[in-house]
């Protein structure tokens, strides 16, 4: 299922525009991460590809369908969403209950959704009693996610779903969401946290004043120091020790590259002789090179 | 319903009034229709309040709130019709008729409630909340601890509204069909979201308490305040202006 931005733009107050201009494809099982700063329009796109909010003008199109002809009940079957926020989505009183909620609003209520809602139950190690209202908010997030990947969507918008969770929550969720992608989930997800965003993301969007200042492989636009600078991002450690090594030690930061090119290569090894696949496919490829990095580098310094 | 009872800066005579002075005479104001049944002194009185919002420049938030005032004023007009038959005959019901007093009465409701409903609801768009609670404290010596209980009360409405609406849009985004069906469907869907509503709406009062409490909440007395809230001639201009037309009201209703 592909989704495909327009020139879209869009605002809450006519006098605000938020998005301005927007054009993006995000296409099939991709993993796709959005960096910006706050304000740069970022949760504003996430809703307008579930339809929360429609564009003032351009097209979001979900699977070739203008949003605009569709329900938000409706492309909730299509389009899963994760709220930064998991006491905006938990409202039953077990956790049972919680994950059969979405089935019951999507009148799919049957023994297949019972079965299903058992076997996430069992994956994330839930008690089905509990109330989630008296869960911690690592766990409530867990579970607000859980609820939100039950219903089997093709494909899923998390928006910060790493928001003030510990390092072994934070993991955790993102162990979940890469497992979710490796089985042809399209994960598109809002991330300030670069480590995060460089870890797990195939490319990225980078978002400024309502706008798409850069989208492509992770690793590129990372390396990309003007576009960073333009978005008041910091890129992540990794990117920096291979850059500053390519400075100092050219074939230092190429091997560096290339030693997790390796090791993506070995996972995906592994996977395809584990019976997966889909996971084999979503291992990315990182360039060695970027023409005009190493510039750019320079121009910004090293910290 | 996003701004609903939010302060909107401004430099208008009701921004400049003493908050005081707007409080006791948004109150007063109402008192006055409720004071009397006269149709054409309410009708004065609605246009009053009109030129009030217009002039600064709240016509578009008032004429919001005036169709929710008169969705409910409607319901009480339509009881005031069906039950209470009075006037001439127009139409014989099994139980009664609908006269020509209902009709007036129905009218009377709907225009001395949205009189009414502006001037208080105005008090809120063009005062601070916190100097709405320092003058009282300071003017009417009202003790600090009930004074920002209301300020606090008033202050939470838009979070709580905000918070329903994320609600809301998060329980649309898993399918719940709030977006189609009639009014009473979307009532029957919004019940079961009224306990993460409540849970929030707990966590965030509790929140707020522990955080003035760790702040001397105690410790506040009249004298804390800084800022002074003296009474200039245009406030007693405006409070003269509200008793007068609060005596017009009484000699209206007694009188006639």
């Amino acid at each position: 299922m592909t989704i495909e931005f327009r020139d879209v733009h869009a605002s809450y107050d006519e006098n605000i525009p938020i998005l301005k201009g927007v054009s993006f494809t995000v296409n099939d099982g991709e993993f796709v991460a959005f960096v910006g700063t706050n304000g740069a329009g970022k949760s504003t796109t996430m809703r307008l590809m579930n339809g929360l909010l429609k564009p003032e003008s351009g097209e979001v199109l979900v699977d070739g369908v203008p949003t605009t002809q569709l329900k938000t009940s409706e492309l909730a079957r299509r389009v899963g969403f994760l709220f930064q926020n998991p006491d905006s989505q938990i409202c039953c009183n077990s956790v049972r209950e919680e994950l059969l909620f979405g089935f019951r609003a999507l009148g799919a209520l049957d023994e297949e959704a019972e079965r299903r809602v058992d076997d996430i139950i069992a994956e994330f190690n839930f008690n089905p009693n509990d109330d989630p209202f008296l869960l911690n908010r690592g766990t409530r997030q867990l579970l607000a996610l859980a609820s939100t990947i039950v219903v089997a969507p093709p494909v899923i918008v998390l928006d910060e779903p790493t928001t003030g969770l510990d390092f072994r929550e934070c993991v955790k969720v993102m162990d979940i969401i890469r497992h979710l992608h490796e089985q042809g989930t399209t994960v598109i997800m809002v991330c300030h946290d670069m480590e995060v965003v460089a870890d797990f993301a195939e490319r990225v969007i980078v978002m400024s004043d309502g706008r798409a200042v850069d989208q492509g492989p992770t690793f590129e636009v990372l390396r990309n120091r003007h576009t960073l600078r333009q978005a008041s991002l910091v890129p992540p450690q990794i990117v920096d020790i291979s850059l500053g090594l390519s400075l100092m030690r050219p074939d230092l930061g190429s091997s560096l590259v290339a030693c997790a090119n390796t090791l993506n290569e070995m996972e995906a090894a592994v996977a395809a002789a584990a019976g997966r696949p889909e996971a084999a496919r979503s291992k990315p490829t990182y360039a060695t090179t970027a023409p005009g990095a190493e510039d750019a580098f320079e121009e910004g310094g090293v910290r | 319903m996003k701004g609903f009872l939010e302060y909107v800066p401004g430099d208008s005579l009701l921004h400049r009034l003493n908050p005081v002075v707007k409080l006791i005479g948004a109150i007063l104001f109402a008192v006055a229709c409720f004071c009397t049944s006269n149709l054409v002194f309410l009708a004065c009185m609605l246009a009053l309040a009109l030129a009030m919002s217009a002039s600064c420049g709240m016509l578009r938030a008032t004429t919001g709130l005036m169709k929710a005032v008169f969705v409910f004023s409607l319901l009480l007009a339509i009881i005031q019709i069906l039950f209470t038959p009075s006037g001439n005959v127009l139409v014989q019901l099994p139980w009664g008729y609908i006269g020509t007093g209902s009709l007036l009465a129905a009218l009377t409701t709907v225009i001395r409630l949205e009189a009414a409903a502006i001037p208080l609801f105005l008090t809120f768009y063009v005062t601070k909340i916190s100097d709405m609670t320092n003058a009282a404290v300071k003017v009417l010596h009202v003790p600090y601890k009930y004074a920002f209980t209301f300020s606090s009360t008033v202050h939470f409405i838009p979070v709580f509204l905000n918070d329903m609406s994320n609600i809301m849009e998060a329980q649309t985004a898993r399918g719940v069909e709030f977006d189609q069906g009639s009014i009473l469907k979307k009532i029957g869907l919004m019940v079961p979201l009224c306990v993460p509503l409540l849970v929030s709406s707990v966590r965030k009062t509790n929140s707020a308490a522990i955080a003035a409490e760790v702040r001397g909440f105690n410790l506040r007395t009249r004298e804390s305040g800084y800022k002074q809230y003296p009474f200039a001639a245009r406030d007693f201009l405006a409070l003269g202006l509200v008793v007068a037309l609060l005596v017009c009201a009484i000699c209206l209703s007694v009188l006639l």
